[in-house]
């Protein structure tokens, strides 16, 4: 194994268009082998950060470190990352072969070790005998893989890929989506992924950098980002939420349970981490699929509330409703349900679960 | 059957029925209207001008086209020609393809001002190069005496030098307009796979840029060999065709030879017509959609800066002086001679008179070109009668056909009754309205093409007839491009001399006709403060029209017509 774990370095990054600060001080790493996807809304700096990764764009101050040697003042041609773009930039007037072997003449390879690797680049995108075709003698899923090839070719330590699947339609992003994971797990080719779409970002990467305004706001596996985010944004970036305002009441540490008080009553919780104290104002983030729907009260169990429903949609897999309490509204994802179906103003149950993730907020409420 | 009759239509008068009968067929109406005017202005003076070059006294004869391939000063004529285009087209491209490159991924610093002097040759008309050159490097040029050359700038080289700075924009604007347009990431890829700036420009750049380059050059090409000015003040002994047609009417009244000469010039315009509106239409690497990135500039190499820049620098000096001695031989006596400063030149009364004529004929050119293009780009965008091509392509043929060959033309069709008016006013506007009639159509049609048939349906269908249609929904909509084909045709008509060449009569001239004059026959000052003052209402008309773009969102620049 090596010893030094990072592929690439960033550290500290700072970009200016003219006055606008796009990057406000970005950093982090990302360790040999694994992909990482930078994901947030347009205008976040994500491709700029790419760009920056892959020497198009130049940074205002900070460091680019690859495989432990400073790379920022080199020109793209001389950094052994590759970029594959957001709509490939495939050369029109070559064929499939002339532009995956474009960067290896450059190289100098030799006639017959660039027909090999050729072959064997195809072959691994699983276009076998199309080297012969022109660029727009491919579909959209054919280019696509081309592009990937080309950004193969020369082996690079990093692979940069700059929303590769937005371009094509739903059916085949996911299967891209897929392959492109395959093949990074297959080559174990240290790779970023740029992309604004969040569940693209949590079905394909080790890790989401999610980034807002040009500030990282959290580092973390999917899972992490999903189930425990950092504040208000994350957690609605990656998925719907109900937040839920309140007040701790009660905290008792060796039965491992809290209380707190929100606009539809008292809501019993195990809190997930030790330092909060009572009287904190709190966020309480109640994703719509844990919520429990029923049209008599529960037996057992606490949290349960009565409200009436106001837009119900069945989608088959799933019914989604609206339901409000007290004036508060809430988002229900009800898997699975078969032959339940409540209507509007039908009055339902609400049964909230126990471990729920709090945000703890910063500025106290008037 | 009782219950039938009270559906039965009401007995509606003739003029009732007139009127539903013109609402529902008055595009067809206008179409044919319109044909006949092209028919007339357009098709009928260059068949003349086909008729006159096989037609003698006994019969149909090919004997006019025998004497131009067997007389060895035709043939040279028509070999100088087209030597001359070529040559003028290569240059033009690398001069046009480095200044284009210059100003898309050159030094941010450099981009504007280059751009500036690369367009300053559309302000001016073609022929201000060939009086520069005059001041320069003439018998009596500044230059010639200071360095006591003793070669002469009359002939083929001043020709190519002259035409080449006057035709840079164009090709410059092409170029530039596919460059832009070319996708960033390509180069960016190229770059990324480790290809160096020079490889970049030889395996990507210019490859992709071929069809945009290819038309720029086959348009440069018509242009230059169909310019009459450059060649005819700056020709000297070498014989050209446009030049050689005017000496064969003017001065030998061998209207035979004439037509020939003509016939022999135009058919290479016509050919590469088609080229270029059929063939290359369309031929476009496409490349794949997707937010293109405004990409960073990135530092040119040195071996690919320096050529670009001395060629680029070489020709923004060249159009920098020609401006700059023109202007000054507009205030001074003899430049290079008698330095003195006078306004004898700029107030010299034939001048004026000649640019009050040219205003007034220009004015009514643009008036009746403007109203002509506008209906003409409404029929053929939303017209579907039989023969809608044929009218599109010949609204647009009068741009490409050799001002010299129209001016024949006219002058042979319209000599004799039915339509007698040679001599007058009028024969100088229709002139250039049909020869400039493109501008305007394609600004209309282009305009047209961004609304929405459903507007004028929706119109209808709010129970408006066609009649209230056009004047309540299209001529507002319209309006914009209106403006454009008028101030389009008034600044192209009034700089505009081959045509009128032959036309013009005794005792009312025109500006770029007393221009042509007066540097013929030496008198530079009053060539150049014309010139000077026709550039003045260029810049003025521009003026206009950018505050209209920007008034009205309707982008009407990057549009030029012939000269």
């Amino acid at each position: 194994m090596d010893t030094y774990p990072f592929m690439l370095v960033l550290e500290n990054i700072h970009k200016f268009y003219d006055r606008l600060e796009v990057l406000k001080g970005i950093s982090m790493e990302v360790r040999k082998g694994e992909m990482v996807t930078f994901v947030g809304p347009s205008g976040c700096g994500k491709t700029t950060l790419l760009r920056i990764i892959g020497g198009f764009t130049s940074l205002d101050s900070g460091e680019v470190i690859l495989d432990g040697q400073r790379i920022d003042h080199l020109p793209p041609n001389l950094r052994d990352t590759r970029i594959c773009f957001q709509n490939y930039a495939l050369f029109p007037h070559m064929t499939v072969a002339e532009n995956i072997s474009y960067g290896l003449k450059i190289k100098k390879w030799k006639k017959n070790r660039i027909q090999e690797r050729i072959e064997e680049l195809l072959k691994l995108v699983k276009l076998e005998g199309l080297g012969g075709r022109m660029i727009d003698k491919l579909s959209g899923g054919q280019q696509q893989r081309v592009a990937l090839a080309r950004a193969l070719s020369l082996e690079p330590k990093v692979l940069l890929l700059d929303e590769p699947l937005s371009n094509l339609d739903a059916n085949l992003r996911l299967t891209m989506r897929g392959e492109i994971r395959k093949l990074q797990d297959r080559l174990k080719i240290t790779t970023i992924f740029v992309t604004h779409d969040q569940f693209e970002a949590m079905s394909i990467s080790d890790r989401i950098v999610v980034m807002k305004e040009g500030v990282i706001q959290q580092v973390g596996s999917p899972i992490e980002i999903y189930e425990r985010p950092n504040n208000e944004f994350i957690a609605s970036f990656v998925g719907y939420v109900n937040f839920l305002d309140g007040r701790i009441e009660k905290v008792d540490i060796g039965l491992h349970r809290a209380i707190a008080s929100t606009p539809i009553g008292e809501i019993q919780f195990i809190p997930e981490r030790t330092n909060i104290n009572v009287g904190d104002s709190v966020k309480l983030v109640i994703r719509p699929e844990t919520i429990n729907i029923s049209g008599s009260e529960p037996l057992t169990g606490n949290n349960t509330f009565q409200g009436e429903v106001e837009i119900g949609m069945y989608v088959g897999s799933l019914a989604k409703y609206t339901v409000m309490i007290k004036g508060e509204k809430f988002i229900i994802d009800q898997p699975n349900p078969r032959e339940t179906f409540f209507k509007p103003r039908e009055k339902v149950y609400l049964s909230i679960p126990e471990n729920i993730h709090l945000l703890i907020k910063t500025e106290t409420p008037q | 059957m009782a219950k039938a009759e009270s559906y039965s239509v009401p007995e509606s008068t003739f003029w009732e029925r007139l009127k539903t009968f013109v609402n529902a067929e008055l595009i067809n109406i206008f179409a044919a209207l319109l044909f006949l005017l092209l028919a007339i202005f357009l098709l009928y003076p260059i068949l003349a001008v086909l008729i006159k070059s096989v037609k003698d006294p006994q019969g149909l004869t090919l004997g006019y086209y025998l004497k131009f391939f067997t007389k060895g000063y035709y043939f040279r004529s028509l070999q100088n020609t087209l030597l001359l285009g070529f040559i003028n087209t290569i240059i033009s491209l690398v001069v046009g393809f480095c200044l284009a490159y210059l100003t898309t991924r050159g030094p941010i610093i450099l981009r504007k001002p280059l751009k500036i002097v690369s367009m300053m040759p559309l302000i001016a008309p073609p022929y201000l190069f060939a009086i520069s050159l005059i001041i320069l490097f003439g018998r009596n040029g500044i230059l010639t005496k200071a360095f006591g050359f003793n070669w002469s700038i009359y002939g083929f080289t001043g020709v190519v030098i002259a035409q080449t700075l006057a035709f840079i924009p164009l090709a410059y604007l092409m170029i530039e307009n596919t460059l832009m347009s070319l996708n960033p990431n390509l180069e960016e890829s190229a770059y990324d796979l480790g290809a160096s700036e020079g490889r970049i420009i030889r395996t990507i750049t210019i490859p992709l840029l071929t069809p945009g380059i290819l038309k720029a050059g086959l348009l440069v090409f018509v242009m230059t060999i169909a310019e009459f000015g450059n060649a005819a003040i700056l020709g000297g002994r070498t014989p050209f065709l446009a030049p050689d047609t005017y000496t064969m009417i003017i001065g030998e009244a061998d209207f035979e030879m004439g037509s020939v000469l003509s016939v022999i010039l135009i058919i290479p315009c016509i050919i590469i017509f088609f080229l270029h509106n059929y063939l290359l239409t369309g031929k476009k690497f496409t490349t794949i959609g997707g937010k293109p990135v405004a990409s960073e500039p990135r530092k040119m190499t040195l071996l690919v800066k320096v050529p670009f820049l001395v060629i680029g620098f070489a020709a923004v000096f060249a159009i920098l002086i020609s401006f700059g001695v023109v202007l000054m031989a507009s205030f001074t006596k003899i430049l290079g001679v008698k330095n003195e400063i006078v306004f004898s030149h700029i107030l010299n009364f034939d001048s004026n008179r000649a640019i009050y004529n040219s205003i007034q004929v220009s004015l009514i050119a643009a008036f009746i070109g403007a109203i002509i293009g506008t209906l003409l780009a409404y029929v053929i965008v939303r017209g579907k009668f039989f023969g809608r091509n044929f009218i599109e392509m010949l609204s647009l043929s009068g741009f490409a056909l050799p001002g010299t060959v129209i001016g024949i033309g006219y002058l042979l069709a319209f000599n004799t009754p039915p339509f007698k008016l040679t001599g007058g006013i009028m024969i100088l506007a229709l002139n250039c309205v049909f020869r400039f009639l493109a501008v305007g159509v394609e600004a209309g049609i282009s305009k047209l093409h961004q609304i929405n048939i459903e507007i004028e349906e929706a119109s209808a269908d709010l129970g408006a007839n066609f009649m209230t249609t056009f004047y309540k929904i299209i001529l507002p909509i319209m309006f914009p491009a209106f403006i454009a084909g008028f101030i389009y045709t008034f600044m192209t008509a009034i700089v505009s001399l081959s045509a009128v060449v032959f036309l013009v009569s005794p005792g009312f001239e025109l500006a770029a006709v007393k221009i042509f004059d007066a540097a013929v026959y030496g008198e530079i000052g009053v060539a150049s403060a014309t010139t000077m003052k026709l550039v003045a209402i260029v810049i003025f008309c521009m003026m206009i029209l950018n505050y209209l773009t920007k008034k009205t969102g309707f982008d009407i620049s990057q549009k030029k017509g012939a000269i």
